[in-house]
């Protein structure tokens, strides 16, 4: 197993300067992510989840500090350069799945692969993904609309996972779902983290992040625990 | 590409909206293609008129110059004429090509028993010289005094056939004529206009007007490419002094001509363009309207790592398939267009398949397709640079 951190934190402080002062929406933030992780994000609505899940992201840059993600520091990519790293390195799943209505099942799963390879891609690899999240096949070809949201979430992890990422980002991954469908979805998160993905989770939730390992949490733009 | 598939999907959705901003660039080209497509018809059209003057250089008696111009006597009246003496200079210079001399005038003629009289154009000209000049659909060249030429409408319109017989001037006082030939069809022209006229022999139009002098001088040259140099011989011989003559070379008029043709056609394709600039904005309009309504897809193709150009480039695909589209069917419709409106205005269509006719569609359709472009640069450029974090957020 590879032992370097896949992502680290080092004194990280974003600043947004706004017309009635500056606001630290992350002050001094340090952490490291290692690889094979299972960490939940948790915090008071206003503590800086959102900001510290963009720059983990790469939607967004530190203000001071440096950020590394699978030993590149961010702080100085080009846009272009960030975007290939969101592609390649990290799978994003959101709350409301924010899959493309006019793309089919299979073809959402596959977009990031297209976007990678910059041409048609073999569905295969598209095909066993859904099969790993366990969605049968007569579904691939429906659009996202003509399925259920906790089906729609598979196909989101599903797309997450296509490029291999280093890390598994989500943003309330439950957060739009009943808690019988929620809990099948955090089973089979448990599940890919046990095979060896990376999940870093921003959550409120306590229940969902006890299926974690390590939980962090942040208040007024600090960690606290 | 998944961006081309996207987009064509995007304009499937919005069938109707895409449809409407199409519509726009069909009337756009039409306006363009069937207005251009028009001005080529009747270049065309015109063209063909004068395209058997287009061989030579016409020498006319200076006009308000002090010139040798005698007082020739048709009717009576005042004329500049060119001399026999300035006839054969002309006719020197102008060798090896045939210079042939022209008188003319109107007067009044009977066409047959009990008929009105009516005035028309008589020339006249030497008989050898016609042939060379004019060409029969019907009956022979006049060798005697006593023949008559006559133009194609001429004789169509007053019933002349070979063999008809015509009394020129006030009750015939000049004398009748046997018709023995029908002049072809040679439309508008700067020597002579045969079509409503009719031709005597030279000799019987000084008899019976009493004229020496001509009216003007046709210079015939053989290869076109001298023509100019034939204009430059003839001015430089006869206006060495003082101006006493004036040369036109047919040619450089028609050009001029076709010319002005050509500008009126632009300045009306270009009113056409105004059509096609309505309908950019109308697919500025709704390629806006679907960046704006697509925020939240862009946000999330942009956090799953799609660059800023494959956005870009996605809009732009939509733009472009407004405007192939909407060109295409422009194009053809204006095919159906110029038939039908050559049909009704010009009584042909012999024009609108000519490459020169052809090329105002893809002028129309180019212009279609450019302005759709431009016009989706700017929506799919604003796509593209959204802040990624912004757009996610976006409801």
């Amino acid at each position: 197993m590879n032992e370097q951190p896949v992502m680290v934190f080092h004194d990280v402080t974003k600043v947004y300067p706004l017309p009635a002062g500056d606001v630290t929406a992350l002050d001094k933030v340090s952490f490291i992510v290692n690889r094979g992780e299972f960490i939940s994000v948790m915090g008071p609505s206003g503590s800086g989840k959102s900001t510290l899940l963009n720059l983990m992201g790469c939607l967004d840059t530190a203000t001071t500090g440096d950020i590394y993600i699978s030993g590149s520091r961010t702080g100085d990519m080009s846009d272009k350069e960030l975007t290939d790293l969101r592609r390649d390195r990290i799978g994003f799943i959101f709350q409301y799945f924010n899959l493309f209505p006019l793309l089919n099942i299979l073809e959402n799963v596959t977009f990031p692969m297209m976007l990678k390879s910059q041409k048609a891609v073999d569905p295969e690899k598209g095909r066993a993904m859904l099969h790993a999240v366990q969605l049968d096949d007569n579904l691939f070809t429906h659009t996202p609309m003509e399925v259920s949201g906790g089906q729609q979430q598979r196909v989101a992890i599903a797309r997450a996972l296509i490029n291999d990422p280093d890390i598994l980002l989500c943003d309330e991954p439950t957060g739009n779902l009943d808690s019988k469908t929620g809990a099948g979805i955090m089973e089979l998160m448990s599940e890919l983290n046990r095979k060896g993905t990376t999940i870093i989770m921003v959550t409120h939730d306590q229940n969902i992040a006890s299926y974690s390992r390590r939980t962090i949490r942040i208040a007024d733009g600090r960690i606290v625990e | 590409m998944i961006f081309w598939e996207i987009a064509k999907r995007n304009i499937r959705i919005h069938l109707l909206r895409s449809t409407l901003a199409m519509l726009g660039i069909v009337i756009g080209v039409v306006a363009i293609s069937s207005m251009g497509i028009l001005g080529n018809s009747m270049v065309l059209t015109v063209s063909d008129s004068l395209r058997t003057v287009g061989d030579s250089v016409i020498v006319t008696p200076h006009i308000g110059g002090n010139a040798h111009g005698g007082f020739g006597g048709g009717g009576g009246s005042t004329t500049l004429t060119i001399s026999e003496q300035e006839f054969q200079q002309i006719k020197r210079v102008s060798a090896p090509n045939v210079a042939i001399p022209v008188l003319q005038t109107s007067d009044r003629m009977k066409l047959g028993v009990g008929s009105d009289d009516i005035v028309a154009a008589i020339y006249g000209l030497n008989p050898d010289d016609v042939p060379d000049f004019l060409k029969l659909q019907e009956g022979d060249y006049s060798r005697g005094n006593s023949g008559v030429l006559v133009g194609s409408t001429f004789a169509k319109d007053n019933n002349i056939k070979v063999g008809s017989r015509i009394s020129i001037g006030t009750d015939g006082n000049k004398g009748t004529l046997r018709v023995t030939g029908i002049i072809e069809e040679r439309g508008m022209a700067f020597d002579v206009s045969t079509d409503s006229a009719i031709v005597v022999t030279k000799d019987w139009f000084d008899d019976a007007y009493n004229r020496v002098d001509y009216d003007k001088v046709v210079v015939k040259v053989k290869d076109l490419d001298n023509i100019a140099s034939v204009k430059t011989a003839i001015e430089k011989q006869m206006n060495r002094r003082d101006t006493t003559v004036d040369v036109m070379d047919t040619r450089k008029t028609m050009e001029t001509l076709f010319q002005a043709f050509g500008q009126i056609t632009t300045f009306v394709s270009a009113i056409g363009g105004i059509s096609m600039l309505v309908a950019g904005v109308s697919i500025l309009n709704i390629m806006m309207m679907s960046v704006t309504e697509r925020i939240k897809e862009i946000g999330i193709m942009r956090s799953i790592g799609a660059q800023r150009k494959e956005v870009m480039s996605m809009f732009l695909y939509e733009a472009l398939i407004l405007g192939v589209v909407g060109s295409i069917i422009g194009g053809a419709l204006s095919l159906m267009g110029g038939y039908l409106i050559s049909s009704m205005m010009l009584q042909t269509t012999k024009y609108l398949f000519v490459p020169s006719s052809l090329v105002h569609i893809a002028y129309g359709m180019s212009f279609g397709i450019i302005i759709c472009l431009i016009c989706g640069i700017y929506p799919a450029w604003r796509a593209a640079n959204l802040n990624p974090i912004d757009a996610l957020r976006h409801e």
